[in-house]
């Protein structure tokens, strides 16, 4: 893949649901217990209404790990996973909340490639999640090594 | 050191772990999952690649161990995740995980805290992930401008 500063890499949109927000909640007690059933989250900010309107909030809104995650999986899809192996970063800002049901965007954008003395090129890349709007929800940096 | 009740209570300084922590695939299968992260890394094989966005789970242990009652009188906000991965850490590694935090500090009239974790493979005392971890401390404050 031939790559220059300024190239977007761009996802295909997702709803965040109800059900994708739940899916992260529960997924943390299920993994802490790692004994292979499911597990179900106290109430959070990111699967109860009410607890979230408690919270000074108008409803529910996702994990900030959830577009985190979003955006790693589009580095994956876009450079292999082979880009785990080698040392890499990823930086993201939860800088907007994602409410039910907002479509979300994922974006790469090239700042830098780096031929490196070893074979291979060293990508910067500024990373966020969009709205359907384009407002920007999550901001950040990554650095990966590609072949 | 001010652990043992709440996260809020945590002071910069205070020192958390070293824990022995072996991550299984039975966790990287079910994180990844909810994630909707289906690469052949994750899900095919016996060792899966842990992904590097699971260092966040390692703060969140260290919240179950050393702040039991939770997040304290206001709910906090991950605000920024930030990880380096130098290599791949697959699952099964015995791994020595520890964390510090690093620093409270106000901005914009809002406390932050910053946690800092490492973890590394045990048997060859080789760092694999470097994580530190950002939250707002007043929730409601930041769900005022969130609303």
């Amino acid at each position: 893949m031939e790559l220059s500063p300024g190239d977007e890499i761009r996802s295909a949109p997702r709803i965040m649901t109800r059900e994708r927000m739940r899916w992260y909640v529960d997924a943390l007690p299920t993994v802490e217990a790692n004994d292979g059933r499911v597990h179900f989250s106290v109430p959070t900010i990111h699967d109860d209404d009410e607890y979230a309107r408690g919270q000074g909030l108008p409803g529910i809104i996702s994990d900030g790990m959830i577009t985190t995650n979003w955006i790693l999986d589009l580095l994956l899809r876009s450079f292999g996973t082979q880009v785990l192996e080698d040392p890499g970063a990823l930086l993201t800002k939860f800088v907007a909340p994602v409410y039910e049901d907002v479509p979300i965007t994922c974006v790469l954008r090239v700042e830098g490639v780096q031929a490196l003395p070893q074979g291979g090129q060293r990508l910067s890349l500024k990373v966020w999640a969009e709205d359907g709007a384009g407002k920007l929800v999550t901001v950040g940096t990554a650095a990966v090594k590609i072949h | 050191m001010a652990t043992g009740r709440y996260t809020s209570d945590l002071e910069e300084g205070d020192r958390l772990g070293p824990v022995d922590v072996v991550i299984s695939p039975f966790q990287v299968r079910e994180y990844c999952h909810a994630n909707e992260m289906h690469q052949p890394c994750f899900q095919n094989v016996p060792n899966p690649i842990v992904p590097p966005t699971m260092a966040h789970l390692e703060k969140l242990r260290f919240y179950t161990i050393y702040c039991p009652d939770g997040c304290g009188p206001n709910a906090r906000v991950h605000y920024t995740f930030d990880v380096r991965w130098h290599g791949a850490l697959r699952a099964g590694t015995p791994l020595v995980v520890e964390g510090v935090v690093r620093s409270r500090y106000m901005k914009r009239g809002r406390e932050y805290m910053d946690v800092d974790i490492t973890m590394r493979d045990k048997a060859a005392d080789r760092l694999l992930v470097e994580y530190r971890d950002t939250v707002c401390l007043s929730y409601r404050e930041a769900a005022k401008d969130a609303a």
